[in-house]
């Protein structure tokens, strides 16, 4: 926005008409001003050789007057803006008050500008003359007729010259200049005047329209600033001006996915607190029963069950932790290491506790499979997957772990033949704190969420899907393959 | 006092169960929602602490539908979600009481005593009845001032009985209260016992209506 401009759309509404409505005018009074001096100029000048011819034909009877004679009757108050010369053999035979006792137009003036002014002698010049060819030099040598623009004493004035019938007479009739444009200041004026004073008035009336026309944006802004923080209802939009209904469109789009990320959030809370009281509030109920236990057997039963608690309080912070440092975004250190190794180790460590259960845990790793990745990070994606199908698989179940070659990437599958899961479940898993309910474990639901998110921050892919062979769940992590170059 | 605990999480369960068995209760365990609403349709419970995040169906659609289904039975909500519309559209949806995990279980145990007496529309914290006094919590019984040594299923007949003064209850309701699942119930238990109370108390205490069952007369109502 630029400085100069004001800053409600108000102020610029009002400021663009009234300039543009003062620009139209001014340029209006110039094209009448215009048109008028060409008007003014016709009709003078028509006045003016009017009166030369007058002067030729009342000089044509007193030519032989040889005293030069002064007609000085002042008929009319415009008299003294108007004069003329009768000059006979080179002498002033008439002239009127006002008029010089030298030639209105000099030879030499008469000689320079005849060519441009005689250009446009105007009708009178033509019937005056009546013969002869006016731009033949004659005996009176470079005179010309037609009209002049000349500087007399103190002001300009606008002459005709005209020959007389003899060719020695010449009639000079003259005019102040100053009076034309006294006329045409008056035309203008009288024109102007009224649009002057109809200004302020029209500045008034385009102000009161702009402000009904902008009313409605006033009421919308009131509207949002009397809203409360937390109000995200879509605003209405009947009875709005098309102008507004995109913006507004745009902002109920805002609210709504607003809406729906604090409901998510809400959620999220609501889940979180679930799944972070439920283990202390086992620990501190196990902790009391064994308190008030009388019974061994029964005392020892709430204390396993206090420890369990324990356990699994600290996986949760552990996996709160990796989600939260995943979470935080920082790209981890990448560097190519064999999946076949990592599974083999992740495999070896929780092999034991399959054993307890008498899961049979197998690995089918194809040498050289490489991918670029974060040690640490796979180490936990596959403990994850490996630990989720042992968990949720009931004892005696298999768990198959795979690494092969697939389409130039690497593919890592881990089936089992647990429960399995229902499509609607599928969806859902990776949901942070979705958990599969009835499964009889007490999982977090985070597992899902840091394998995914270690997946996405090596550019794998994580399906899940009904295991073939095995009939449990089956996931499949693919890393494609490396970008050439 | 026989109620019904719907918790998912296994170790909870496990020590709630536990807990609330050394208070006194007998407990029956349900791991999920529907579970939770059917035993509580079928059974009469004396009151119930419901997890609102079950699986199957959520404690709190449980609580509505035995709501709908007219079971007045007073119902504790322990949950984890303690944010403020939750505890009031737990109230709302028919809970007696809202309680927020981790919580004592002395203090548990007290809040069902309370909400179980409130439902008998008992103000008094100890049932009296012909001069017999019944202190739930310290689960001790006086007559006319002295103690009286009493069994725990002794105890917790005596309390039915008490929290229903004045009215007759069958034999068969009296061993739904009093044993939770897999409790054998001997066919006479009720008979026996209650012939051990009127040794112990007074003959009069306890009156046998023939062919229906018990009845504890209300103060008053005896001539």
């Amino acid at each position: 926005m630029s400085p100069g401009l004001p800053r409600s759309l108000q102020g610029r509404l009002l400021a663009g008409l009234l300039g543009a409505v003062v620009v139209v005018w001014l340029a209006a009074g110039l094209a009448t001003w215009q048109d008028a001096r060409h008007e003014l100029d016709e009709l003078l000048d028509g006045h003016l050789a009017q009166a030369a011819a007058l002067l030729v034909a009342q000089q044509a009877g007193a030519t032989d007057e040889h005293a030069p004679g002064i007609d000085a009757p002042q008929l009319h108050h415009y008299a003294p803006r108007v004069a003329f010369q009768v000059w006979h053999e080179g002498r002033l035979a008439l002239r009127s008050a006002n008029a010089p006792a030298t030639p209105m137009v000099g030879a030499e003036a008469l000689a320079r500008s005849a060519p441009a002014t005689a250009a446009r002698p105007g009708r009178h010049a033509e019937r005056l003359r009546g013969h002869g060819d006016r731009g033949t030099p004659d005996d009176a040598g470079d005179f010309r007729l037609g009209f002049h623009t000349v500087a007399l004493a103190d002001s300009d004035w606008r002459v005709f010259t005209a020959q007389g019938a003899e060719r020695d007479v010449q009639v000079f009739v003259g005019e102040q200049l100053s009076s034309r444009r006294a006329i045409l200041w008056a035309v203008l004026r009288s024109t102007l005047w009224p649009l002057a004073l109809a200004l302020p008035l029209l500045a008034l009336v385009i102000w009161a329209v702009v402000r009904q026309g902008t009313a409605p944006l006033r009421r919308l802004g009131q509207q949002l600033a009397r809203r409360a923080p937390q109000a995200l209802a879509p605003l209405p939009l009947e009875g709005l001006p098309t102008e507004m209904l995109p913006p507004l469109a745009a902002l109920n789009g805002l609210f709504e996915r607003i809406t729906a990320m604090v409901e998510t959030e809400r959620r999220f809370t609501a889940d979180a607190a679930h799944e972070l009281r439920t283990p202390i509030a086992a620990i501190r109920t196990q902790a009391q029963v064994a308190l008030a236990e009388t019974d061994d057997g029964e005392r020892r039963h709430a204390l396993r069950a206090t420890l369990a608690g324990c356990d699994r309080a600290t996986r949760l912070v552990d996996q709160l932790l990796t989600l939260s440092r995943l979470e935080a975004g920082a790209a981890p250190p990448m560097a190519t290491l064999d999946l076949g190794a990592l599974a083999q180790r992740v495999a070896a460590e929780l092999a034991p506790g399959a054993l307890r259960r008498r899961q049979t845990l197998g690995l089918d790793a194809a040498p050289g499979c490489t991918v670029q990745g974060n040690d640490t990070l796979l180490a936990v994606l596959l403990r994850n997957l490996v630990d989720n199908a042992l968990r949720y698989s009931p004892d005696g179940a298999e768990v198959r772990l795979s690494v092969q070659p697939l389409a130039g990437g690497v593919q890592l599958r881990v089936e089992d033949s647990g429960p399995g899961l229902a499509e609607a479940e599928r969806q859902r898993l990776g949901e942070r704190f979705f958990r599969v309910l009835g499964s009889g474990q007490s999982g977090s639901g985070l597992g899902w969420s840091i394998v995914r998110r270690i997946a996405a921050a090596h550019g794998a892919r994580v399906d899940v899907d009904r295991a073939e062979a095995l009939g449990g769940l089956s996931v499949t992590v693919h890393w494609p393959a490396p970008a050439p170059g | 006092m026989r109620i019904l605990l719907a918790e998912d999480d296994t170790l909870l369960g496990d020590g709630l169960r536990a807990g609330l068995r050394q208070a006194g209760f007998q407990v029956d365990w349900v791991r999920d929602g529907a579970a939770a609403e059917r035993e509580l349709r079928a059974q009469p419970y004396a009151a119930a602490v419901l997890d609102l995040g079950l699986p199957l169906m959520d404690g709190m659609d449980v609580l509505a539908s035995v709501r709908r289904a007219g079971v007045t039975l007073p119902v504790l909500v322990l949950t984890a979600r303690d944010a403020v519309p939750d505890r009031i559209r737990g109230l709302d949806s028919g809970a007696d009481d809202y309680v927020v995990k981790p919580i004592d279980l002395d203090e548990l145990a007290a809040r069902l005593r309370a909400l179980v007496r409130r439902a008998h529309g008992q103000p008094q914290e100890t049932l009296q009845a012909q001069g017999v006094c019944l202190d739930p919590a310290g689960r001790s019984v006086t007559r006319d001032g002295q103690p009286v040594a009493l069994s725990a299923r002794e105890f917790d007949l005596l309390q039915a009985l008490m929290l229903s003064a004045g009215r007759v209850l069958s034999r068969e309701q009296l061993e739904q209260q009093l044993y939770s699942w897999g409790r054998e119930v001997e066919s006479n238990a009720v008979e026996v016992h209650v012939h051990h109370l009127r040794k112990k108390l007074g003959a009069e205490l306890i009156q046998t209506v023939r062919g229906v069952g018990y009845l504890l007369p209300r103060d008053g109502d005896t001539p």
